[in-house]
């Protein structure tokens, strides 16, 4: 059933490519979380050194983060310890876009009876509806990292005539927590849109799950918990369990009736 | 074996509602049985019974042998289905959709291609097949659905309103290429409809089924021999003999009640040794239309 599953994540693709609405959503929170964003913090380092109390911060942090010129310092701090939980948004974002209307987007659209109709399971389905919202959300955000690491070295090579050195933490956040938690958000969406009555519906309660990024970006703001690397390969191990036990556990109650129910 | 089997089959929908009442029917292979009924009798989710998309109260069926409550997998891959709320995507073209959901089924590419070719053919849509689906009108998405429904060549077809929406030409291509599934190619065919005519022309069994109880269940023949009892003759003629059972229609139009065709030669004979003119006779059979309203209009007397 391979070639099916692959059929449906092809199609899923193409839907959201030749719908210009939903493409321009999902390149625009990349595009200003990696690109605008950080431009911003670079360009308002560079702009406004000598600050006392800036100073005062860089002084609190792990001497493994100081470099020799401050405004250095000062923008691997952000591109190290900031950025990455606000990354993290991406992938939930994309996934959200395209998992929200996996099954009710289909229903809307009378398709889904026709889906039903053929020789996949729910399961089957399912599994192959996650798998397409997966891929594009890991493609968006592999994307999203490279144009980010392009223009945030370019920047910094035109102001401060070094480049940035990317901490470890990066590897561990695209390898690992990124994918994992556009698993869990994705399986999670997925699984929502089958109960859901409208895509509206569906999209507003996939929202939520930006909550918890939310929190670990306050808590790198405050400087509460800085993660290292070794909170974060902890915390994605974490996420990847959980994301695993998501995919198995979910939809095995479903039936054909359930799915149509709501129409 | 019988391809099609339903026994005592009973769904009673979450909110209470009698969708069917103990329905008990077969289809042998090579037959298209004809489903007839009004709105919201029960044909619709009698095939989604048969699909497994709904799950019965009571009862049991088997397709192919197989359970669609346990099995529904294994009857969607022999079997096509065509209904109303099942459509395919607008943003692809005919053919697109066509090699997507052949795809689905496992079909090798170059197979499906080939395949969906000849469907598109046959069914007048080769014009159309790089056409976008949002552009085509109602009777060509109807078609493509039958194309669709046929892609991986299924032994069984369940078929809700087919030809619901079409122009009568296109209506008289479906029905043509039903006919021609069913008797070269030995699908078994499960039409639902209510347009009579078009079921009278095709199918080669009935069951007549009103607020999920089914009414009768036979060839054209047996429902007749249900409903009526003989047939009607009709006789245009003049200067009829006095004493005669017909009864005058309009100008010189007659008719009356006989049991048979054998009493037809008796009757002309003793017309025209009378004096009588005879310019026309015909024996007219109750069509299927007259057998449904006599059944249903007798259902309704029964279970008021």
């Amino acid at each position: 059933m391979k070639t099916a599953m692959l059929a449906i994540i092809q199609k899923d693709f193409r839907g959201v490519t030749s719908n210009k609405r939903l493409l321009t959503a999902l390149l625009v929170v990349p595009l200003a979380l990696t690109i605008i964003m950080p431009s911003i913090f670079v360009l308002a380092i560079h702009f406004t050194p000598d600050d006392p109390d800036f100073q005062k911060l860089l002084a609190l942090l792990p001497p493994a983060a100081q470099t020799a010129s401050l405004e250095l310092s000062a923008v691997g701090l952000i591109f190290n310890y900031i950025l990455p939980s606000f990354f993290l948004i991406i992938p939930i974002m994309t996934a959200s876009i395209m998992a929200a209307s996996a099954f009710v987007g289909e229903k809307e659209k009378h398709t889904l009876e026709t889906l039903l109709y053929c020789p996949l399971s729910v399961k089957q389905i399912f599994r192959a509806k996650v798998m397409a919202s997966f891929l594009l959300s890991m493609m968006v955000s592999l994307i999203s990292f490279c144009a980010m690491v392009l223009v945030l070295e370019l920047e910094t090579f035109l102001l401060m005539g070094r480049l940035l050195r990317p901490d470890v933490n990066w590897l561990v956040i695209l390898l690992l927590v990124s994918p994992a938690i556009s698993l869990i958000a994705v399986t999670l969406i997925v699984r929502g849109s089958a109960k859901a009555q409208s895509v509206e519906e569906s999209q507003q309660s996939a929202v939520f799950l930006i909550i918890p990024v939310v929190l670990l970006m306050a808590g790198q703001f405050t400087g509460a918990m800085l993660l290292n690397a070794w909170i974060l390969l902890g915390l994605g191990a974490l996420c990847a369990l959980l994301a695993w036990i998501l995919l198995k556990k979910s939809m095995t109650r479903f039936t054909y009736e359930m799915l149509l129910s709501a129409e | 074996m019988d391809t099609v089997v339903l026994q005592d089959l009973s769904k009673t929908y979450p909110g209470g509602k009698q969708a069917l009442r103990q329905i008990s029917l077969s289809l042998e292979q090579g037959e298209v049985f004809g489903f007839l009924g009004p709105n919201g009798a029960g044909k619709t989710t009698t095939v989604k019974l048969l699909n497994g998309m709904l799950a019965p109260s009571q009862g049991k069926i088997r397709v192919l042998g197989l359970d669609p409550a346990k099995q529904p997998e294994k009857i969607h891959a022999l079997s096509g289905v065509v209904t109303e709320h099942a459509q395919m995507y607008d943003h692809m073209t005919g053919m697109q959709n066509l090699i997507f959901y052949a795809s689905v089924f496992g079909m090798p590419k170059d197979q499906a291609k080939a395949q969906a070719e000849s469907l598109l053919g046959r069914l007048d849509l080769m014009e159309a097949r790089d056409r976008k689906l949002a552009a085509y009108s109602t009777g060509m998405r109807q078609r493509l659905s039958l194309a669709r429904a046929l892609i991986h060549r299924p032994q069984v077809l369940f078929l809700d309103e087919p030809t619901s929406g079409l122009d009568p030409e296109s209506a008289q291509r479906v029905n043509r290429m039903i006919r021609e599934l069913a008797q070269n190619e030995g699908i078994t065919v499960f039409l639902c409809t209510h347009q009579l005519r078009y079921a009278q022309e095709i199918c080669t069994r009935y069951g007549l089924i009103e607020e999920g109880r089914l009414l009768a269940a036979g060839t054209l023949e047996q429902l007749r021999k249900r409903a009526f009892s003989g047939l009607t003759l009709q006789i245009r003629a003049a200067r009829l003999p006095i004493g005669l059972p017909l009864r005058k229609g309009h100008a010189d139009q007659y008719e009356m009640g006989i049991q048979s065709e054998e009493e037809i030669p008796a009757l002309v004979r003793r017309i025209v040794e009378g004096g009588g003119q005879i310019y026309a006779v015909s024996a007219q059979y109750p069509s299927l239309e007259d057998i449904y309203f006599a059944l249903t209009a007798r259902g309704k007397e029964t279970n008021p």
